[in-house]
């Protein structure tokens, strides 16, 4: 039995990829169902768009992967959820808390590269 | 949009907030001078316990005669400068820049009672400028100064509310809100405005006398 | 707009202020304004100018804005409007007819009784911002004809009604060969020097209600009171010269008092039933001479009394029977804080007190304090129309049983005289010395 895990594993990882492919063709906003209660609607994102305007080619320019409080090159966390890492309230020294985790990946983002939204309304747009 | 976003939101900012407490200071510095210049005994007959004991019965809402004598004023009044304080400050959006900005944050209230809040100063502007025309012993001592002055108040909250919803233009109206939040910081210290700095000054001069000297109350 | 009023149809003319304004010019105007605003005013004419939002909540707090039906031009903040902030915003350049309804606003509509500072949510004193418009109306010689006149007699003979150095000492044994008659042993002890208290009067005591003199005297004499009053000037406590701006003249006459009482080495100064005096001595003329409390005690009449009562040296034979209330004169209510003692002293003397509302602090002014009275005959109309909610609250009074009205001052006292004459009340109005004198126990004769 044993050695059926790592198969079970790997198809459920195929699976879940590919799930994941398939709702980042599809994504429309960043989803915020992390937040107790999220104070504006969900912000704007239209993956493939967003990343083909910008250019961005590596996963982890985004999905980046932290291990004690630095940024490992060549690893990224496509598989995982942002909160996973980033709680909604930021303990001491560990990552930062989600909401800033958002608003400094995307905001700063726009802000250092002179491009992209940065008023609140931009990307938390209501409708 | 990104030049006038980053320059609104930055340097502008900057100014605004440095005239703003520049101003205060400067205004407090200025009247303290003044009153060892020309009229020292005011420093003589300051009292803590009396300055106090009257500052705290008019900042409590129907705490006075007067406050009594007109309750729907009463209530307007304590509501509308209670949320143009708070609404500003707690809110989730400026916490959030003042922290990208500073690194350190606040807690913050929920949009929605922010929100409220934003319409209740609204409303109280209306209310102060209906009040304000129709009431004779006001409209008698009104000038175009006293509706310029309701109007830099309400102008921040107007455009901040119809930002905060999208009604329309949300770019440009953002970008008045911030640029009129700014223009009331720069009022605040040179104009009538100032009475954020000089009436628990003057209420506590005039509690000071009435305590200290005159052994009465007045309120 | 709110209806013209009555005194504005028939305009008063008063030669006092018209013989100012004959050889003004603005250039004169202006000069003084911005004298008195750059040299002699400070922090507070600017920052009650720059702190006031206009709000107009000042104007209930005032006895002639509510007499005047509301009449936005009678609200305190009105006052101010049509006289400094016009001064102001002109850089002292306004007209001589400016300056003449400034002086009227400053001397007849305004009893500086600072009602309004309590009403204020600032507490901006525009009792003050009238006396700057006052000092401005002196400097120029355009102070009320009738006020004036007390202010030079102030000024010539030290007392407020002209009363020459021989009348007074004069009146004053007048007076003890008078209650001799009633009290054999009875002296008025003059220029007792160490004596625990100087008694002092303001001038009209004098000059025509010299029985409040013997009253005095006689009170003194039952309660065993080791007391004096000078034979010399000093001993009026009255003070025009500080509601028409003179300063300079105010601060000497008070001097001139205090320095009477320190020559006759006394402990304290008891004063009579007068409410601008005790402003005068207890508030303002000792700012002006640099004490920030008077150099010598100084005791209003109704504590006098209220400590003679207390202490038993005076004893009450038979309470006064007619119902009464009380008048709390903005100068030792507001101004002293005494309406509590008065109140004690009201119910020691008397069967049934009456009270009328608003009272304590928040009394309704008798509109002749503050000088207006002193303004004289071409006024006094006026000032009766001004007052028309006194004349309301004391019909309510009345209503309600009461038939005799406490007012502990000189002023008013015949301020509400007129009132009660003009309205029709027929109340009897008395001094807490006249009830006093009426049912304390006398020494046997």
């Amino acid at each position: 039995m044993k050695s059926f895990v790592p198969v079970w594993l790997a198809i459920a990882l195929a699976l879940l990829s590919a799930a994941a492919l398939k709702a980042q063709e599809d994504m429309r906003t960043v989803p915020n169902d992390a937040f107790v209660s999220p104070q504006r609607p969900p912000s704007v994102f239209v993956h493939d768009a967003h990343n083909e305007a910008a250019g961005i080619d590596e996963c982890n320019q985004c999905h980046h992967v932290y291990r004690d409080g630095e940024l490992v090159a060549d690893e990224s966390s496509e598989d995982q959820r942002c909160s996973d890492c980033h709680a909604e309230e930021a303990a001491g020294d560990g990552p930062p808390a989600l909401m800033d985790a958002f608003h400094g990946n995307c905001k700063q983002c726009h802000l250092e590269n002179g491009k992209g939204p940065v008023m609140c309304g931009e990307c938390h747009q209501r409708q | 949009m990104h030049t006038i976003y980053e320059w609104v939101a930055g340097p502008l900012t900057w100014i605004a907030f440095l005239i703003f407490f520049g101003g205060l200071l400067y205004r407090l510095v200025r009247l303290v001078t003044l009153v060892r210049r020309k009229e020292p005994f005011i420093f003589t007959y300051m009292s803590l316990k009396y300055g106090l004991r009257s500052i705290l019965h008019w900042s409590l809402p129907f705490g006075t005669v007067n406050w009594r004598l007109h309750p729907v004023l009463t209530i307007v009044t304590f509501a509308f400068h209670i949320c143009l304080l708070a609404a500003p400050i707690f809110l989730m959006a400026h916490a959030i820049l003042f922290k990208e900005a500073w690194g350190v944050g606040w807690p913050s209230l929920p949009d929605a009672v922010a929100d409220g809040m934003t319409v209740v100063v609204i409303a109280g502007a209306i209310f102060f400028l209906v009040r304000r025309i129709v009431r004779p012993e006001v409209r008698f001592v009104t000038s175009a100064s006293d509706y310029v002055l309701l109007a830099i108040v309400a102008a921040p909250f107007v455009t901040g509310f119809i930002a905060y919803h999208q009604f329309f233009a949300y770019r440009w109206m953002l970008v008045a809100h911030m640029v009129s939040g700014q223009i009331m910081l720069v009022a605040i210290p040179f104009t009538r405005l100032a009475h954020m700095l000089f009436a628990p000054l003057t209420r506590a001069y005039m509690g000071s006398e009435f305590g200290g000297v005159r052994r009465a109350i007045d309120w | 707009m709110a209806q013209p009023t009555q005194s504005e149809a028939k305009q008063i003319v008063d030669p006092g202020i018209e013989k100012g304004a004959a050889g003004l010019t603005e250039d004169r105007i202006q000069a003084v304004i911005n004298h008195v605003i750059q040299n002699e005013t400070g922090a507070r004419l600017k920052v009650y100018v720059d702190t006031c939002v206009h709000c107009g909540l000042c104007s209930e707090a005032c006895h002639y804005y509510l007499s005047h039906d509301k009449d936005p031009r009678y609200s305190p903040v009105g006052k101010v409007k049509q006289t400094l902030w016009e001064m102001l915003r002109r850089n002292g350049r306004v007209s001589v007819d400016f300056m003449r309804r400034a002086a009227e606003i400053a001397h007849t509509e305004c009893n500086l009784c600072k009602r309004c500072a309590m009403y204020c949510p600032f507490g901006i004193d525009i009792a003050y911002l009238m006396l700057v418009v006052r000092r401005i109306v002196h400097l120029l010689g355009m102070t009320p004809q009738y006020i004036q006149d007390t202010a030079h007699s102030h000024a010539a003979v030290c007392n407020q009604m002209w009363v020459k150095p021989d009348e007074w000492p004069d009146t004053l044994q007048w007076q003890e060969e008078e209650a001799r008659g009633e009290m054999p042993t009875l002296r008025i002890p003059l220029e007792k020097e160490g004596a625990d208290i100087m008694y002092s009067v303001i001038g009209p005591e004098p000059k025509f209600q010299a029985q409040l003199i013997y009253q005095a005297a006689v009170i003194m004499n039952a309660a065993g009171a080791d007391w004096t009053m000078p034979a010399t000037a000093g001993w009026d406590n009255s003070d025009m010269a500080m509601f028409t701006g003179d300063n300079e003249v105010m601060g000497r006459i008070k001097r001139d008092h205090y320095e009477t009482a320190a020559r006759l080495r006394v402990k304290r100064i008891v004063m009579g039933e007068c409410g601008h005096a005790f402003r005068s001595v207890y508030d303002v003329g000792n700012r002006w001479l640099g004490w920030r409390i008077p150099p010598i005690p100084i005791i209003h009449a109704i504590e006098f009394y209220h400590e003679l009562i207390t202490s038993g040296k005076i004893r009450v034979a038979k309470k006064f029977q007619t119902p009464v209330t009380i008048h709390d004169p903005c100068n030792v209510v507001r101004g002293g804080g005494l309406h509590h003692m008065a109140r004690e002293l009201a119910h020691a003397l008397c069967e049934e007190v009456v009270e009328m509302y608003p009272n304590c602090e928040h009394n309704y002014c008798c509109c002749a304090g503050g000088g207006v009275i002193n303004c004289g005959p071409p006024w006094k109309s006026k000032r009766i129309e001004g007052n028309r909610i006194k004349a309301d609250q004391l019909a309510d009074a009345k209503i309600r049983g009461a038939k005799v009205l406490i007012a502990p001052c000189h002023n008013c006292h015949s301020g509400l005289e007129d009132i009660n004459h003009a309205y029709g009340l027929g109340m009897e109005i008395k001094f807490f010395g006249d009830i006093l004198y009426e049912v304390m126990e006398k020494p046997e004769a």
